[in-house]
């Protein structure tokens, strides 16, 4: 009984709460990280990572051990090549490169699954060979960085807006997954990277099943590298391997499982900040010339502890099956929301000391209280009397935390996390990035114009 | 080489065929390529003490070698005259039999035909002699490869190994001049050398069914790490010990932590790799204002022992060369007749009767990746000598070329199959290659991409996994 309560997404307990302690300690650190271009350059640079990790999961999860070492070269494979052509002038418009880059993805992995199903080597030497073959090519193509990006795209790598087309391919990848999880043939994907010989002897076309997981990996690997080109603007054949590395270390953060069937986006996603916030809590202290060789050494130490911790997973299954990991998210991203705040409004208080009352109280106070789930009256408080703020506060509070609870103990019931609740979270962030994007940028209405004519 | 598993119905050191004739045919043989090496020698001009040497091992191995396939040969025919009436009514006729029985065969001929009709369409400068002979040559090495290869239960990857080797050799001698020059051959030996003596570890950890990535960091890090050892005032010799007892003990990490973790050994030995690089260059830049780059004296025995002109007793060979061979030669036999090496595989072909036995997993584990380590930093040590200079960089190549060395000569990563013997063919095959892509011209990018793309076919012809249907 006590076994079947607990959720099937405790392994995500070890990066959510990684999370919250970097993220926290990235704020206190580096306060820049909670402005509009904190973000926009958090979400630039951390995009292509994510969308490889994706990537990987998306394969991972088809088991058999597969971890395609070739995401890396691929991906500045795919950029190379989009550089090349645009260099040439062959492919420039947005639609035109977006095929080429999608093209590319899927028919690698598409190549990729057949050599696995057809020629029936281990996934492990497709993907060395692949890896080989691929770095290889790329300095064949661009012998060193260089090049220029498509024009449409050159405005994207300054990530001073949130709202930028990266973070709508982001929304567009995360929701993608999130939809295909609804459809049998997701589980019949998990099934198959659980135990392949159960699902084929149950009748799972485990050959269209592998297909298919490779064509959504190539998918994210061509968005991963599109968003990639916009970062750096130009072409870089030399970064595959270290692409490789750090994808498969934040697939790691994530929890997922390396032998297959256990994974998820929010994993992913997860690891992969997890990963982008490790590099800039060390970018915030000042370790002079060693500065690179300090991050790699937190690398690799992150990575065995992480790997590590995975072997507690079953223990938290079995302990603490009553906390969901959508609750411990909940709590934890209330509390880092609030130093988030905390610290944003803190330097509006320091850049605003000729006035010490510049920002009135209300305006902080509904800021708290935007925060708080389930709590509508946030707007007519301006005439309450200090003691009075404070009770509402309380109260307040102690509703979001009964509002929690009772979705913790759904949620702890109901086994899976809920659309709905996926939903409510985006909601939640996506009010956390207006509230900044109010703060800092006092004019909020060029931010649809910038997004639609990206599109 | 190690492809010969002792088996039951033949004495395990069969090495000698049973009809005399064909020991007679095989020493005439031996004794006319060797005499043909011996005159070619003397007409070279090299100095007679190693023209003696070189003939005397050159026609033990050939002799032991073709003595080797006869045997194969002689007791495959004993096999198959059993079972030839079994066997009898499954083949089928015609043509439909013909592609059936050599449907890979004809499609990768077929692949390779296209191929070359396209270059040669495309390229004019392509349509030479040479070429056309080295694209016949290729299909002869596909049939040969294909119909052949099938004779050997056991080998065959080591088999083609050989036989791709030895087509290398041909072509590149043909094609390039001075390919068979002493000192092209002394360095491409050297190379193989370097990357042998790091495929140790790799082909004991794959034997195990794990994977060591944390190699190419190791060597980098010792490869600096000895210099700023030296660099301290160490004396050479402790300093050198302490680099192989450091790397051992780092391997020693890498294998109790990736015990419980099995499947993602690959991953942890990253992380290890990633971990100990970037500490031992935050140790080297402490108070040295090149940041990753050490520089320092190397010791001059350490530079005879790795450097081109080294020499070894006298001969104007590299010692490294030599302890390779002799490196080869231990854990090949260590791997077949020690109890060590029985029980790894043991372990690698199926871990729960292993354990059942009574076979400690976790020393045997533990064991094979402290020797991976430790051979990484031997590796490290050795390249500095080489190199006179320390950077952390002169691992990366080996990130994939160890495991593509142990993955072409015909270890499963699965384990429980293959051997050294098997990771030296690979290494060659590499090395071999290579120097024949520097030698038309090619740049390293593209050698990298011609390697990428012949693991997959090499292990295709031997390293196919059963489909899903014969697993159920």
């Amino acid at each position: 009984m006590s076994q079947s309560r607990g959720s099937q997404n405790t392994y995500l307990l070890v990066p959510i709460l990684l999370i919250a302690v970097l993220l926290s300690t990235a704020v206190i650190r580096g306060p820049n990280l909670v402005s509009l271009s904190g973000f926009g350059s958090a979400i630039i640079v951390s995009a292509p990572l994510i969308l490889a990790t994706y990537a990987l999961m998306a394969l991972a999860v088809a088991g058999r051990g597969t971890v395609d070492l070739a995401v890396g070269p691929l991906l500045a494979f795919i950029n190379v090549s989009v550089v090349k052509l645009n260099g040439l002038g062959v492919v420039t418009s947005p639609l035109g490169v977006f095929i080429v880059a999608l093209g590319i993805g899927v028919l690698y992995q598409l190549l990729f699954a057949l050599i696995i199903i057809v020629v029936r080597v281990q996934p492990i030497i497709v993907a060395l060979s692949g890896f080989l073959a691929l770095t290889g090519i790329n300095l064949v193509i661009l012998p060193r960085p260089g090049g220029v990006a498509p024009d449409w795209m050159s405005s994207w790598g300054l990530g001073n807006t949130i709202f930028s087309p990266v973070l709508l391919m982001l929304v567009i990848a995360t929701g993608g997954w999130l939809l295909f999880t609804l459809t049998s043939f997701y589980g019949n994907l998990r099934m198959m990277g659980y135990d392949e010989r159960a699902a084929y002897t149950s009748g799972v076309r485990i050959n269209i099943v592998r297909i298919g997981a490779h064509v959504i990996a190539g998918l994210f690997v061509g968005l991963a590298a599109i968003c990639y080109t916009g970062l750096i603007a130009s072409g870089d054949p030399t970064q595959g391997t270290t692409m490789t590395l750090t994808a498969v270390t934040a697939l790691v953060l994530g929890g997922i499982s390396l032998s297959g069937g256990r994974g998820g986006v929010t994993g992913a996603l997860l690891g992969a900040l997890n990963l982008f916030l490790i590099g800039y809590v060390l970018a915030t202290f000042n370790f002079g010339a060693v500065q690179a060789f300090v991050t790699q050494l937190f690398y690799g130490l992150i990575l065995v502890l992480s790997l590590l911790l995975t072997l507690l997973v079953p223990i938290i299954g079995r302990y603490v099956y009553f906390i969901s990991p959508f609750a411990a998210f909940m709590v934890l991203g209330s509390i880092v929301a609030g130093i988030m705040l905390q610290v944003s409004t803190q330097t509006t208080y320091v850049a605003t000391s000729t006035a010490p009352v510049a920002v009135p109280a209300a305006d902080v106070l509904g800021r708290y209280l935007l925060l708080l789930p389930g709590d509508p009256t946030g707007a007519g408080l301006p005439s309450f009397s200090p003691l009075l703020q404070v009770l509402f506060v309380l109260a307040a509070v102690l509703l979001a935390i009964t509002f929690t609870i009772r979705v913790t103990v759904a949620e702890a019931l109901s086994l899976r996390l809920g659309a709905f609740l996926y939903a409510f979270v985006s909601a939640l962030i996506l009010l956390l990035f207006f509230v900044v994007a109010g703060q800092s940028q006092p004019l909020p209405g060029d931010q649809p114009a910038s997004l639609g004519e990206q599109r | 080489m190690s492809d010969l598993s002792p088996r039951t119905d033949r004495p395990a050191m069969a090495f000698i065929p049973r009809s005399s004739f064909l020991v007679w045919l095989n020493l005439a043989i031996t004794l006319l390529i060797g005499g043909a090496g011996f005159g070619l020698g003397f007409a070279q001009g090299l100095s007679a003490q190693l023209v003696i040497l070189y003939t005397v091992i050159s026609s033990a191995v050939l002799f032991w070698l073709i003595n080797y396939v006869a045997v194969v040969f002689e007791s495959r025919r004993a096999a198959v005259q059993e079972s030839e009436t079994g066997e009898g009514a499954r083949s089928a006729s015609g043509a439909k039999g013909v592609w059936q029985g050599n449907r890979a065969l004809i499609i990768a001929m077929g692949l390779l035909l296209i191929a070359y009709l396209i270059v040669t369409a495309t390229v004019p400068a392509f349509r030479t002699v040479p070429n056309l002979l080295g694209f016949l040559l290729l299909e002869a090495i596909l049939v040969f490869a294909f119909k052949v290869s099938g004779v050997f239960v056991h080998g065959r990857s080591a088999f083609i190994g050989l036989i791709v080797l030895l087509a290398l050799i041909v072509i590149s001698s043909f094609t390039i001049p001075g390919f068979l020059s002493g000192p092209n051959i002394k360095a491409i030996l050297l190379f193989a050398a370097f990357l042998g003596i790091a495929c140790v570890g790799q082909t004991l950890v794959a034997l195990l069914g794990g994977l060591d990535l944390s190699i190419p960091f190791v060597i980098g890090a010792s490869n600096i790490g000895l210099l700023y050892l030296i660099g301290l005032g160490v004396p050479s010799w402790l300093a050198f010990a302490i680099v192989l007892t450091v790397g051992g003990i780092i391997g020693l990490i890498n294998g109790v932590l990736s015990y419980r973790l099995q499947g993602q050994a690959l991953i942890l030995t990253l992380g290890m790799g990633f971990a100990v690089a970037g500490f031992v260059q935050i140790l080297t830049s402490i108070g040295s204002s090149f940041s990753g780059n050490v520089y320092g004296t190397v010791p001059g025995w350490l530079q005879n022992l790795a450097a081109m002109n080294g020499v070894t007793f006298g001969l104007a060979v590299p010692p490294t060369i030599l302890l390779w061979i002799v490196l080869a030669v231990i854990v090949i036999i260590a791997l077949r007749y020690s109890a060590y090496g029985r029980y790894i595989y043991a372990l690698g072909g199926n871990r729960r009767s292993a354990k059942l036995v009574g076979v400690s997993e976790f020393k045997y584990w533990t064991l094979a990746y402290t020797i991976s380590g430790c051979f990484a930093a031997l590796t490290g040590s050795l390249l500095l000598g080489w190199s006179g200079g320390g950077f952390i960089g002169v691992g990366d190549q080996y990130l994939f070329t160890t495991l593509a060395a142990v993955v072409i000569g015909g270890t499963s990563l699965m384990g429980g199959y293959g051997g050294y013997g098997f990771t030296v063919i690979g290494v060659l095959v590499l090395q071999v290659l290579s120097a024949f892509l520097i030698g038309i011209g090619l740049k390293y990018e593209w050698q990298q991409f011609i390697f990428g793309l012949l693991i997959l076919p090499m292990v295709a012809l031997y390293g196919r996994m059963p489909h899903i249907r014969s697993q159920v």
